[in-house]
């Protein structure tokens, strides 16, 4: 296929705002996992990756003053500001279409969470209301930057950044638009740290993905953009090329609607088709950047399709879930700007947690590597319902 | 690449007759300003110990999803795409309500695993056992427009040949109540406040197709949808299927209908919104 190249990386997360704070705390190893500071819920005895800033903090860095606004819409901006900026794109911005893409599932629930009796109820949080669907919040965002000619939401739950990468990608392939702005934003909240709870996927000490005694994830929350364009326009605009999105998958698992197939099928078929797209075989792949949520079935399924694809000869594979927290919907992107951070810089980011080999499991690579060249790196990204994304980024 | 793209089978559960197209003929009139669907007998097509836990929507999203695999003979589509507004929004207020009135203490998950907005297309992907391309939008009033966009180019770039696309939004009564606050729904003179499940199979097959697909186009902002075709009279679905945010799902089925019923050679649906606007063009192939 025609190179589709990335030329902007903005992401935001518990181990940092900004790429510089996210490289250094790859490089030292240093979970952004703790008490909560943010989310008013009575179960404060689950560890969280928040982002560590508040909404007023936010909004001062930003300086939005106007409500209503949601926590997402606010990291998303931060993100956005920072791929933007990289992209040449905050000075001046070409005269042809941009779309932005953007995937989400909580939208605007931080707040729906709040005020839903007064919903019901009376008039007094009416301005509200309409930040509940996740297009509200794709809207505030896009409003913040005026440059979209098209806006529109992934909602996959935890692929839902990464199926946004891939329709952006598509919109370009096909040409309908020769850049695109794609990824996701997600605060946690109560409704689905409740949701996780109630299916008992929480743990309640640090997450181990890949470990013996996993016990669950923590959630984390963030954003995460690519700006993604036709190599064409890159040059064109004279935007610097970080690196190339060369292949994609999307597959279904098709088994159950919060649980992974035995044999990691969906898993496997994502991360098959984005091989096949990028003409590469299983050996080219130096790293996966692995979904690796520390669930037991996750971590366990995960394996299967990982060892199914790679034999027995399997690359550096590691998931970052244990400093960034499971960032869901937003993990996609969150997942791909560390992949590209390592593309970038030579390193492979630690599996932070691990100590114990699973039965049947990949061993993940428990201490950072650098100085370690990279060409080709996966990344990982399933969702509840089997929606199961796979990426493939390419030095050039 | 820019393979022609085909709908060869549609239908609907809505305010009109589910999986019919009497409103064709005998179309139903409402004055009332908020109006939910006329379900068919779920148990034509549903067994009741598989149904017997599905919310309102997915049970509405299967059967339409059933109806359109059958009439077109495609029980296994390379892609399942879905557009919801609002995803399963009764799920999502049981879960809600619980949280906000009784605390944190006593949820249990079975709302939770049926809110989530994918939670319809990867029930009919887990039903028909497809492991093909498998993605839900959720974008106000576009949402099935992106469904369909996505649909549309991976057909063009001849990614997939087939491909199902969906659009489910229902409507609790609370929920209308909220959005009613806003203004958005249920004043004087608008069309009823409505839900909508519609799905159609896509191909790029023109055998026994209902019409084709020229063009899908998403704009974003306050400028009209500058792609419409002035010389296509516009075609207004919201007074036979009231306002929803699938209702641009409907007006595509109901548009596919009236071109292969020789009512006319083009038809558009143009959608305009606050949150930008769409342009779907079709054409007869009689």
């Amino acid at each position: 296929m025609e190179p589709i190249v990335i030329t902007g990386i903005g992401v935001v997360s518990a181990i940092g705002i900004g790429k510089a704070a996210t490289l250094e705390s790859l490089r030292s190893q240093r979970t952004g996992i703790g008490p909560m500071r943010f989310l008013k819920t009575s179960h404060r005895e689950f560890p969280v990756g928040e982002v560590k800033l508040s909404d007023d903090e936010m909004k001062q860095r930003l300086g939005i003053t106007a409500e209503p606004t949601t926590r997402t819409a606010l990291m998303g901006m931060l993100a956005m500001q920072e791929a933007l900026e990289e992209s040449n794109l905050l000075t001046s911005h070409p005269s042809y279409p941009i779309a932005l893409v953007s995937g989400t599932t909580v939208g605007g629930m931080d707040k729906s969470e709040q005020y839903y009796l007064d919903y019901l109820d009376n008039d007094t949080r009416n301005d509200y209301i309409r930040t509940h669907d996740c297009g509200t919040t794709t809207q505030l965002m896009a409003d913040h930057f005026g440059l979209f000619t098209m806006a529109t939401s992934v909602s996959t739950a935890c692929s839902s950044a990464a199926n946004a990468i891939i329709l952006g990608a598509n919109l370009i392939r096909s040409r309908q638009t020769e850049m695109a702005v794609v990824g996701g934003a997600e605060c946690i909240t109560k409704f689905h740290l409740n949701g996780f709870n109630s299916l008992m996927i929480l743990d309640h000490d640090q997450c181990r993905p890949f470990d013996a005694d996993r016990a669950g994830l923590n959630l984390g929350e963030g954003a995460a953009w690519l700006v993604i364009e036709t190599a064409e326009s890159a040059r064109r605009r004279g935007a610097k090329v970080i690196a190339r999105l060369s292949g994609f998958g999307n597959a279904c698992d098709a088994f159950h609607q919060t649980a992974s197939s035995d044999d990691g099928e969906g898993a496997f078929l994502a991360m098959q088709k984005a091989l096949k797209m990028a003409d590469l075989q299983p050996q080219d792949i130096n790293y996966v950047n692995a979904h690796g949520t520390g669930t037991p079935n996750n971590d366990a399924s995960e394996s299967q399709a990982l060892l199914r694809l790679f034999g027995s000869t399997l690359p550096p594979i590691s998931s970052t879930k244990g400093m960034t927290g499971h960032t869901t919907s937003a993990s996609g992107s969150v997942e791909a700007a560390i992949c590209l951070l390592a593309l970038q810089h030579s390193l492979v980011p630690a599996n932070y947690g691990w100590s114990r080999p699973m039965e049947n499991g990949i061993k993940p690579v428990c201490e950072v590597l650098t100085d370690y060249p990279l060409q080709h790196v996966m990344c990982n990204s399933f969702g509840f319902g089997g929606n199961d994304s796979s990426m493939i980024f390419s030095r050039l | 690449m820019n393979s022609k793209v085909y709908i060869k089978a549609a239908t609907q559960i809505s305010i009109q007759q589910p999986l019919s197209e009497q409103w064709m003929t005998a179309p139903l009139a409402y004055a009332e300003p908020y109006v939910r669907s006329q379900d068919p007998n779920f148990r034509d097509w549903l067994n009741p110990l598989e149904s017997r836990r599905m919310g309102k929507i997915l049970k509405r999203a299967l059967v339409t999803a059933l109806k359109v695999m059958q009439d077109s003979g495609i029980h296994q589509p390379d892609a399942i795409i879905t557009g919801t507004g609002l995803g399963c929004i009764e799920n999502t207020e049981l879960f809600l309500g619980q949280l906000c009135r009784e605390g944190e203490e006593m949820l249990k998950p079975t709302a939770f695993m049926q809110s989530t907005h994918n939670t319809i297309s990867s029930l009919i992907a887990i039903h028909c056992r497809c492991h093909g391309y498998n993605t839900t939008y959720s974008h106000k009033h576009l949402s099935f427009d992106a469904a369909l966009l996505d649909a549309f180019t991976q057909m063009q770039l001849g990614d997939i040949s087939t491909a199902l696309v969906t659009g489910n939004d229902e409507l609790t009564p609370s929920w209308f109540s909220i959005l009613r606050r806003t203004g958005s729904v249920g004043q004087p003179g608008q069309p009823p406040a409505s839900e909508a499940s519609v799905a159609m199979m896509l191909t790029t097959d023109p055998a026994d197709a209902l019409c084709e697909v020229e063009q899908v186009r998403l704009h974003y902002g306050a400028a009209t949808a500058s792609f419409a075709d002035s010389d296509i009279p516009p075609f207004d679905f919201k007074q036979l299927f009231g306002e929803c945010y699938t209702a641009s799902g409907l007006g595509v089925y109901a548009a596919a209908h009236l071109l292969h019923a020789g009512q006319a050679s083009r038809l558009q649906i143009v959608n305009e919104n606050e949150e930008g606007s769409s342009c779907i063009q079709l054409k007869s192939v009689l």
